[in-house]
């Protein structure tokens, strides 16, 4: 049998919540991450609208040495600290992910369409300008939703 | 719905701090678990030993390269443990009236 104050029960559940807040910050994909993507989209764009062998190649060298090093330092400074358990991101996380992703892809692909059905130039390029700094903008939005969700979801979470 | 039962294996500060990171987790590197609440190597090993013991936690160890790397993470009885353990802070508190604020 234990003795142990109410206020010292608060203080104690209110230590469990910051460290398992420890653990979901922890795993959260920080905001530069989002903003390289972005640039290395428009890189990729470019090399695509200048249509020349030689410009592609690059481009798309750049484009997948940049993402492969940093999704490399996410995955080994972040996630492999700890891994999130199974059951804090459920199936509203899932919908967030996934209409996030469409929502940049759509609108960039939508976008590139319509300034080349314009006869703008370098639709790509513009179109993942705007897709890119979109990315950067809503990244931290989107792991700000997830946090959220995930705080909801940890034990001893009363919402 | 968690019954409640009070821990005293899991409730000293320190424990319950390693335990609550370990139940947000899969499983969580020992430098991580270190860091995270400031303890010496030696100091953590004899934290994780007791838990280890008591059959809360699993310690897995492996090689990354000629690396060594030590993770842990809560078994399911352990993990059962802190969720009986929270339950029974929150009657605590619900029944004083008092309440968490959120961050």
């Amino acid at each position: 049998m234990n003795d142990l104050h109410a206020d010292e029960a608060a203080q104690a559940l209110a230590e469990i919540q910051r460290r398992q807040q420890q653990v979901i910050d922890q795993a959260t994909v920080p905001g530069w991450y989002w903003w390289s993507v972005g640039a290395l989209m428009v890189v990729l764009a470019a090399g695509v609208d200048t249509r020349t062998p030689a410009a592609l190649g690059g481009a798309v060298a750049v484009f997948v040495v940049g993402l492969l090093s940093a999704t490399g330092v996410v995955v080994r400074s972040q996630f492999l600290q700890a891994r999130l358990r199974d059951g804090l991101l459920d199936g509203r996380a899932v919908v967030a992910i996934l209409g996030f992703v469409a929502l940049i892809v759509g609108c960039t692909l939508g976008l590139a369409f319509g300034l080349r059905a314009a006869g703008v130039h370098y639709p790509a390029t513009l179109a993942c300008l705007a897709g890119g700094i979109a990315l950067g903008l809503g990244g931290p939005v989107l792991m700000r939703a997830l946090r959220r969700i995930m705080l909801g979801n940890r034990a001893g979470s009363t919402r | 719905m968690t019954a409640a039962r009070f821990d005293d294996l899991i409730h000293p500060p320190t424990r319950l701090a390693i335990v609550s990171l370990l139940a947000a987790s899969q499983w969580a590197e020992f430098k991580f678990i270190r860091d995270s609440v400031s303890l010496s190597d030696s100091a953590l090993s004899k934290q994780l030993a007791t838990l280890e013991q008591a059959g809360y936690v699993e310690i897995r160890r492996s090689f990354v390269g000629k690396r060594p790397r030590t993770s842990a993470r809560l078994t399911p009885a352990g993990r059962a443990a802190f969720e009986q353990h929270v339950a029974a802070l929150q009657q605590m508190v619900a029944g004083s009236g008092l309440s968490i604020t959120p961050r």
